[in-house]
This record gives C-alpha cells, sequence and structure tokens, in this order.
C-alpha cells in the first residue's frame, strides 16, 4: 500500500514543481499563503533533521532551520493580520507543500549518512528554489509595501541559508 | 580597616540599586577598579544593528573601553563571533548583547548561524 502513495505524491510534486514559475501572478493575500506555506516546509523537514541527523553540524542546521523559519512565519502572520489580509491557498502553496510532504516521506525511509546527505541536497535544492520564487514571483509581484519589505528583508537568510547548507554538502562529500 | 568597611558598603549600595540587572551592578562595580577615576567618562557605546541578516556598520572603529552593543532586529537569532577574542552566543530576536572592547586589535567576525554574514570591529 505505501508504494503507491509515494508514486502519487512524487508524481504530483513533479507536476506542480514544474509549474511554479508559470501562471498567472499571485495577490497578496496569495504570497502571504506561499510566504507561510515555503517556511513551513522547511520546519517540517528540520525537525526531522534535528531528531534523525547523525551528523551534528546537519542536526544544528536542522534545528536552526526550524527556528529561523519559525521566527519569519511569526512575522509573516502578524504582518497579515495587522494588513487584515487573510492568506490564501493557491497552486504554488500547494505544489510547496506536496515537495515538501514527498521529501520529508523519502527522507523517514533513510538513516544515518544517507539520511545527512539527502536532507543537505534538498535543502540546497530547495532554498535555491525558494529564492528564485522570491526574485521571480514574490517580490515583483507583492502590491503592498509592507508585505514586500517583509519578502526583501528576510530574502539574505535564505541566502545564508543556502550557502551554510552548500558548505556542509561539500564538507559531507569530503 | 575602616576604609575597607566604608567601601563595602557602598558596593552594597550601589549592587542594591542596580539590583534588577545583575549583570549590569557587575559591570558599574567593575568600571571604577578597571579605569582611573575620569577616564571612564570618555568611553561611550556604539551599536551594531543586525537587521536583515547583515551588520550595519559592517566595520565599526571604536576605541579602548568603549561598549559595544549588537541589537538584533530579525525575527530569528544571530550570534557575533570572533575566533579565540568574543563571542556573543545565541542573541535572540529583539534582544541585544553587550561587550566592552578591551583589547586593540582588528577582529573579522561572523555569525555562527549564517556564516556569510560577516564584518569587523577595529579596536584603537
Amino acid at each position: 500500500m505505501k508504494l503507491p502513495v509515494i508514486v502519487l505524491a512524487g508524481a504530483l510534486s513533479f507536476a506542480a514543481t514544474s509549474a511554479l514559475p508559470q501562471g498567472a501572478a499571485p495577490n497578496d493575500a496569495q504570497i502571504a499563503h506561499i510566504v507561510v506555506t515555503a517556511n513551513q516546509v522547511d520546519i517540517d523537514a528540520g525537525k526531522l533533521a534535528e531528531s534523525k541527523a547523525s551528523n551534528k553540524d546537519v542536526k544544528a542546521f536542522g534545528k536552526q532551520m526550524v527556528t529561523d523559519h519559525s521566527g519569519v512565519n511569526q512575522q509573516a502572520v502578524a504582518l497579515a493580520t495587522k494588513l487584515k489580509v487573510k492568506p490564501e491557498d493557491n497552486p504554488t502553496s500547494q505544489s510547496l507543500k506536496a515537495g515538501g510532504a514527498d521529501n520529508v516521506q523519502k527522507l523517514k525511509a533513510l538513516s544515518g549518512a544517507a539520511f545527512d546527505k539527502a536532507y543537505v541536497d534538498h535543502e540546497v535544492a530547495y532554498h535555491q528554489q525558494v529564492l528564485d520564487a522570491i526574485d521571480k514571483v514574490l517580490i515583483p509581484s507583492a502590491k503592498n509595501e509592507e508585505l514586500k519589505g517583509l519578502i526583501v528583508k528576510v530574502r539574505p537568510a535564505f541566502v545564508a541559508h543556502l550557502e551554510h547548507a552548500k558548505m556542509m554538502q561539500s564538507a559531507l562529500k569530503g | 580597616m575602616h576604609s575597607t568597611i566604608a567601601r563595602r558598603g557602598a558596593l552594597r549600595i550601589a549592587a542594591l540599586a542596580l539590583a534588577p540587572g545583575f549583570a549590569g551592578a557587575l559591570v558599574a562595580v567593575a568600571v571604577p577598579a578597571a579605569d582611573a577615576v575620569g577616564k571612564a567618562a570618555a568611553h561611550i557605546t556604539h551599536t551594531v544593528v543586525i537587521d536583515g541578516t547583515k551588520f550595519e556598520p559592517a566595520t565599526l572603529e571604536v576605541r579602548r573601553g568603549d561598549a559595544v552593543v549588537w541589537v538584533n532586529r530579525d525575527p530569528f537569532p544571530h550570534t557575533a563571533t570572533a575566533a579565540g577574542a568574543f563571542d556573543s552566543g545565541s542573541i535572540a530576536a529583539n534582544r541585544s548583547w553587550r561587550m566592552t572592547a578591551r583589547t586593540a586589535g582588528r577582529f573579522d567576525y561572523l555569525c555562527t548561524f549564517h556564516p556569510n554574514m560577516k564584518a569587523t570591529l577595529v579596536v584603537r
């Protein structure tokens, strides 16, 4: 029974990921939803790494992802509440969520060095993917200045996470 | 003997006055001991703002004895860490960390959580 679920999740994720840069520009309610979802996906993976990673740097990185992305989400939710914007589900959020669930499912089947490598590889790819979305979709589409400002402010943290994950990626190879 | 007792009394009063911030009491008591009287007034406090995963200013020049406060305005923790020289440990969101610059030199520091976040403290 397990296999079809994985295949289905994988298929959804593939279809959804390839659809990410296309489609109509999201509105602010959708952008708020994308921001929260993108952070939540990385929090979920980080929680898993915090408990399952064997390398101490990978474990610490997982813990940091939970802390950093939770912090960003608290601020995003506070801003949405202040602006009276109700985050609205949308295809990009759905694809991020499906991709995240697929990743967690794959990671759960791994352990030891294989887990560490798969988690770090995905963190590199994921932060790159989110940065692309920030630069190509979220910042250009955001209408509200405060919402745009929040994304601009947290963008460098995503860059830092990407660089940090890349450093671990090469360290794990060596 | 008499002067020792009087001094102890003064210290106790200083500690009581600053009771809400225990660390503050330690610093306040330590200053007159570390510096000659009259010199302490020349020392100033500098601020480094941490915002958008960046230290601002990226390079700060201070004089020995000056204090530096790192204020974290990001919604997640950072550190100000110069290997072998100083380490703030985790500075939580909307918190700060204060250090008195006692050693002259040029200190390149970074955030251990976000290692591409770099800055320099120069102590003259």
